[in-house]
């Protein structure tokens, strides 16, 4: 009598364990699942089992299914060959969720809702193997859907089911598998994991993370993680720039060194980044712990890897509106390109410039990128300037004032003359200001003479250069 | 003769008792009236009068307490002997002073009410007396009542608590971080929570355990052993302030896929620029996208 009080006693304790475990081992797919986390419930408002380890051989491993992945339905097909399985399939879909799809011969899958639980789904069928539509009522989802019609002929019924937690991934993985020889599971990506991760790879400045994230900008479909990939890789091109200074912190072997020592531009740049503190009256440059500090022993190889090639190839890829159609995405190549100034992306900047469809912003983005690259990049603005459009040839004329030279500047000079556009002109008169040498100076003095007569807006501008170039002098 | 010595005492007794409160109430008294009045710059003039009043009588604790919460920088001109007395050091000095007169009264009125004020100087010096208190004063007296702010139905208390917890406990973290882990424990879930923030703001490294194994209680097996999600995200972002050691801890919670809190790990993470964090993230972003998969039975 006292054995069987004590079996009692634990067979209701083994149940108990059961029943409140967080694993399940499904035997039919040979996977063990994990309940979820309550957090991922209340944030995002997601359900579902997460495999926790698949056995070597089974079912799940030869589908290629990975630990880590979140289940969040499983999917089950009913096959109708008879009025019967018809009737049976509706409702086991119906229940739960009042949702199912409907596959009719040579037709798109339908979906098919009811309000609420007990309503009539609305079709009659006839005959077995094939099963044909002989009804269909009046006032029912099924009357409201165009698409079926009298005579259509049934394939079968899908029902997806959504997982709440590890009891209903048991009962509804029992439900199918007993009448199918496969089941289907969707799963769902955690939102936001991908995004965080790439993100906080731009921020630790680390030379493996390029490849992954030319990777995620070239073959990712999701946009979010794009942007933010392109994002990180403009930060990470940015902090390889800085790697001489960090270099200098690296050789000594310190944390601190004079200002004055250091590059100012580079130091002002990783001020703005967060690296370092720059303290002007005591003359010191401090690495920000703990990042700055971390990045000193990263610099080296970041630097090697953003400049290794792959990125340039790509960010030219990725500048053009045909391959990216993203215009946050565009941007931030070309901003990778201005700091990495190719010879190489003169080609493909020029294109961008002359791109009548592009939108401004980034033509001129484009221009200031060929004026990073200096001289050799003079030909391909010239070129611009002569056959594009108004825009690029003022965003080409400012950008040879920029770059200088005598190849520029004598071109600008003798754009000047032939010019009949009053904004352009006025570009041109800022561009060759900008190279101010003599050559220059006495240049904009004979359109002076010109534009005597005129009172025009370009000869006010010329009287403002010269008075702006001689009043230091006086 | 006894009789008569005795009422010579009580005579002399009470003639010191009237003089006492005459003077007192005079500066004291003007002072709490400008207070309450809607006159032109009154607290300045308080401050003023609260002055006289301590001239008076140093050990007055309501005229000290009174100093320190209305005193400020604002009524005098910069690097004047007046301004230097008005910094919060000063003020939470006077607070203190209060304090040292009458130590169970102005306890509580320092971290029931003082913490409370809106002006965040007014905080600060309270901070700096309670600091005081606990430097130099009744050490348990205060940890008895800064539990019994922490442990409060009220949440501005709750916070009020944790905040002078952290801050004790930054530099004493020996006495304070076993205070806090304890507290871990309450049945309220907000007294946790301002643990769970002050266990961050400290930076102990003793910490990580309880925190971590706070976070790992999201998967345990009864429900009644889970610490609630709000509570747990904290403890992430706990840990990233405490940095160093924790780091392996966050890349952990970085792979528990069965929870949102890996996004807040790798928040954490980003910010402490530790190497140690790369590969891990690496691996995440080589995880499968939402997909549609078919297992074939074989049945």
């Amino acid at each position: 009598m006292h054995k069987k009080i004590l079996l009692i006693f634990i067979y209701v304790g083994v149940l108990l364990t059961l029943g409140c475990d967080n694993v399940y081992y499904d035997e039919r797919l040979h996977i063990e699942v994990k309940r979820l986390d309550s957090d991922l419930e209340n944030r995002w408002s997601t359900s579902g089992v997460v495999v926790n380890s698949i056995a070597v051989n089974g079912a799940a491993e030869k589908a290629d299914l990975s630990t880590g992945e979140l289940i969040s339905y499983v999917i089950g097909e009913y096959p109708i060959y008879s009025s019967a399985d018809f009737s049976r399939a509706v409702k086991k879909a119906m229940d739960d969720d009042n949702n199912m799809l409907l596959y009719l011969k040579n037709k798109q899958p339908l979906r098919i809702a009811t309000r609420k639980s007990g309503d009539k789904v609305g079709i009659v069928v006839e005959g077995d193997d094939p099963v044909r539509i002989k009804n269909i009522i009046a006032g029912t989802p099924a009357a409201n859907s165009k698409n079926i019609q009298i005579g259509d002929i049934v394939e079968k019924i899908v029902d997806e089911r959504k997982i709440q937690g590890l009891k209903d991934y048991q009962k509804t993985i029992d439900e199918f598998a007993t009448q199918n020889a496969s089941v289907t599971l969707r799963t769902t990506e955690l939102i936001g994991v991908k995004i965080a991760a790439v993100t906080a790879l731009g921020n630790l400045g680390d030379a493996r993370a390029v490849d992954a994230l030319i990777d995620i900008l070239k073959n990712n479909r999701d946009l979010a993680l794009r942007k933010a990939a392109a994002r990180s890789l403009e930060r990470l091109v940015a902090l390889s720039e800085l790697s001489d200074l960090f270099q200098h912190f690296q050789q000594e072997n310190v944390n601190q060194l004079p200002a004055d020592m250091l590059d100012r531009s580079q130091l002002e740049s990783a001020e703005i980044l967060g690296l370092l503190l720059v303290d002007r009256t005591a003359n010191t440059a401090t690495l920000e712990a703990p990042f700055g500090i971390q990045f000193r022993h990263r610099s080296e190889a970041l630097h090697q890897k953003v400049n290794e090639g792959k990125l340039v190839e790509l960010t030219e890829q990725y500048i053009q509106k045909d391959t990216e159609p993203d215009q946050e995405i565009r941007r931030a190549c070309l901003s990778i390109l201005g700091v990495l100034r190719p010879t190489s992306a003169i080609d493909p900047l020029s294109k961008v410039l002359r791109d009548k469809d592009e939108i401004p912003g980034i033509r001129f983005q484009a221009g200031l990128g060929l004026s990073h690259i200096g001289e050799p990049a003079a030909d391909a603005l010239i070129a611009v300037f002569n056959e594009a459009d108004a825009t690029a040839k003022d965003i080409a004329a400012s950008a040879l004032g920029n770059i200088g030279g005598t190849v520029a500047r004598d071109f600008l000079i003798n754009a000047l003359d032939t010019t009949d556009d009053p904004a352009i002109q006025l570009t041109l008169v800022d561009a060759i200001a900008k190279i101010g040498d003599e050559s220059s100076l006495s240049a904009l003095d004979r359109q002076r003479q010109r534009f005597q007569e005129d009172d025009s807006a370009i000869r006010i501008f010329i009287d403002e250069v010269f008075s702006r170039i001689r009043t230091p002098q006086e | 003769m006894k009789r008569y010595i005795t009422g010579v005492f009580l005579l002399v007794g009470i003639a010191f008792l009237i003089v006492g409160c005459g003077n007192q109430n005079e500066h004291l008294a003007k002072g709490k009236e400008l207070i309450k009045s809607d006159k032109r710059r009154k607290e300045e003039r308080a401050v003023h009068e609260f002055k006289l009043a301590i001239e008076q009588e140093k050990d007055n604790a309501e005229a000290h307490y009174l100093l320190g919460f209305y005193d400020s920088q604002d009524f005098y001109e910069l690097n004047e002997p007046e301004w230097n007395q008005a910094s919060i050091a000063q003020r939470g000095q006077h607070m203190f002073k209060a304090y040292q007169q009458k130590p169970r009264e102005y306890l509580e009125i320092l971290v029931f009410d003082t913490l409370r004020d809106d002006d965040v100087d007014v905080q600060n010096a309270a901070l700096e007396a309670l600091t005081l208190v606990y430097q130099k004063g009744e050490r348990k007296l205060l940890l008895n009542q800064l539990e019994k702010a922490i442990k409060s139905k009220d949440n501005r208390d709750r916070h009020d608590a944790q905040w002078v917890m952290a801050n004790i406990g930054r530099s004493d973290p020996n006495t304070m971080v076993p205070i806090l882990v304890e507290l871990l424990e309450h049945k309220q879930m907000g007294t946790r929570l301002n643990a769970v923030k002050a266990l961050g703001e400290i930076g102990s490294e003793e910490a990580i355990p309880v925190l971590a194994a706070l976070i790992d209680s999201g998967s345990a097996r009864r429900v009644r052993d889970r610490e609630v999600a709000e509570v747990r995200q904290l403890a992430v972002a706990a840990l990233g302030k405490i940095g160093g050691k924790a780091v392996p801890e966050l890349v952990k919670i970085t792979q528990n896929k069965g929870s949102s809190l890996r996004v807040d790990a790798i928040r954490a993470l980003s910010s402490l620029g530790d190497e140690k964090a790369v590969q891990p993230l690496l691996d995440a972003l080589n995880e499968k996208s939402s997909r549609e998969i078919v297992v074939e039975l074989g049945n």
